[in-house]
């Protein structure tokens, strides 16, 4: 009896030293059946919100691009940091074409915080792609908002469907009231010009938890960005901002919003004469000299359409111009306003001659329609560089 | 003699002056073109013959002799969508030659139809 108990002791102490021995042994052969160390855990090159607040800049300095990883829907689009794009890391395949030319621009990833590894898996294959410069911000959206004074952004798709669904939030156009705002805006929207601000604050509701969402003129506009950190100084607790602003509005819904003025009460605006502009060599064609000074002295006069796809659009587009790509441009063409010239641009002058013809075609009572010709380069800043054709 | 020669290289000047610019008009508007050829998928698929609104030849699947030959010819069958290129004034398929031709593969801007 004694003998059996001795052997039981035994056994079991045996046992206990095989399953002691075997978690210990378990993890150098682990390799061989897990990813390998630089497929998987941190990426070596991890930054702090120091680091990315220094690069959030309004407009982006270009060779600089903030990337979120998560899924588009709903985290991306009800709350990024300002001015980062979305490639979903299950999308990065799909969309890598939306990464930078330049193999040495700074590519900052990031996700849903410290125990999120899809800003990890990102920056692998972006390096993998032959990218130099990439970093992962680990902290990613949660440590962004922990930080006093930051504020998430929206998207076009979250701002709409807060717009359909009429839902609680006070949205305020920080442009200029004229020539701005009172040539259109986001249906509900009410006018607080960042310039204005410290003297309109009695339009800004008393419940300082009440959602106010900023927008102003697009990417390289920073009014609504000011405009937020003045309502965060003052207490607001639930700011959220809209970069895309009014033209990724237009662009996305359309402009009924623009010929809507004169029912919110504003000063109507002279109709130009047929065909005030100067035409260039080609049929439908502006005269290159007469575009540029148009920009220069007063843009607002016309509706200044970029039919190239959107992600040539992001890398630089000329300041008042909105993005409707030619293969969008069909179904928007009911929105293009009757009451201001319109004039494409894209590239080359093959796409914005294409739209040009089309509103021919298809919307003929618009008479006061152009398109450049020529080789248009558009720099991040928004400056230009037109070759003519020859 | 020498008049004659003179008068003779007088009108060869001036039929080269003439002459090339006006064949080079016959090409038709490149810009109308390509609006023109991406229509005809458009209205394809609009009566379900196609799945795409994006025609299937780009510019750059042919040389310029090569599209000579096509329009030359009248070789649209290898379009498809018949009935659109039926319905082609010879305008538009001047045009679309020209949009064509413009930027083909050895032209200097060869082109996908984008």
């Amino acid at each position: 009896m004694r003998t059996r108990q001795a052997f039981n002791f035994v056994a079991a102490l045996g046992m206990l030293l095989v399953f002691m021995t075997g978690c210990s042994t378990t993890t150098p052969s682990a390799p061989a059946t897990q990813p390998a160390a630089s497929e998987a855990g941190p990426f070596h090159a991890i930054v702090d919100v120091a680091f990315v607040q220094q690069h959030v800049q309004t407009p982006m300095p270009e060779g600089v691009m903030l990337i979120d990883a998560r899924p588009r829907r709903p985290k991306y689009d009800e709350g990024h940091i300002p001015m980062a794009i979305s490639i979903p890391e299950s999308k990065f395949e799909q969309m890598r074409d939306m990464l930078p030319v330049d193999k040495n621009a700074l590519l900052i990833f990031y996700c849903g915080g410290p125990a999120c590894d899809l800003s990890h898996k990102s920056a692998r294959k972006a390096e993998a792609l032959g990218y130099t410069n990439v970093k992962v911000f680990s902290d990613g959206f949660p440590g962004w908002m922990k930080v006093p004074g930051n504020f998430a952004a929206v998207s076009t798709d979250w701002v709409k469907q807060q717009v359909d669904a009429k839902a609680d939030m006070v949205l305020v156009d920080s442009r200029p009231k004229q020539g701005k705002y009172d040539q259109g805006h986001i249906p509900g929207a009410i006018s607080i010009s960042d310039s204005q601000f410290d003297k309109l604050t009695a339009q800004l509701p008393a419940d300082k938890n009440k959602l106010l969402v900023f927008y102003c003129g697009g990417l390289a506009c920073p009014l609504s960005s000011k405009s937020a950190s003045k309502a965060i100084a003052l207490g607001y607790t639930n700011v959220k901002v809209y970069p895309e602003g009014y033209p990724g509005w237009v662009a996305a819904v359309g402009a009924e919003t623009v010929t809507a003025k004169a029912a919110a009460g504003a000063a109507p605006v002279a109709k130009p004469t047929a065909n005030s502009f100067k035409a260039g060599k080609a049929e439908g064609t502006i005269d290159p000299a007469q575009f540029k000074k148009i920009l220069a002295e007063d843009p607002s006069q016309i509706m200044l359409i970029d039919v190239r796809d959107k992600n040539e659009y992001d890398k630089g587009a000329l300041k008042t111009a909105i993005n409707i790509p030619v293969d969008d441009l069909e179904k928007k063409i009911s929105t293009l306003p009757a009451d201001k010239p319109i004039v494409f641009v894209c590239g080359t002058g093959a796409r914005s001659g294409e739209s040009y013809y089309m509103v021919k075609d298809k919307r003929p009572e618009l008479k006061e329609v152009y398109y450049l010709d020529g080789e248009l380069t558009i720099h991040k800043d928004g400056t230009f560089v037109l070759k003519e054709p020859v | 003699m020498i008049k004659r020669l003179v008068i003779g290289v007088v009108a060869l000047m001036l039929g080269l002056v003439f002459i090339g610019p006006a064949t080079a008009s016959e090409k038709g508007n490149p810009r109308k073109g390509k609006y023109t050829y991406r229509k005809v998928y458009s209205t394809c698929m609009a009566r379900g013959a196609v799945e795409s609104p994006k025609p299937t030849v780009n510019p750059d699947a042919k040389t310029r002799a090569q599209w000579d030959k096509v329009f030359a010819n009248k070789d649209f069958a290898q379009f498809g969508c018949d009935q659109e290129w039926a319905a082609l004034t010879a305008e538009d398929l001047n045009d679309i030659y020209s949009y064509l031709w413009e930027f083909a593969a050895d032209s200097p801007t060869p082109a996908k139809c984008k």
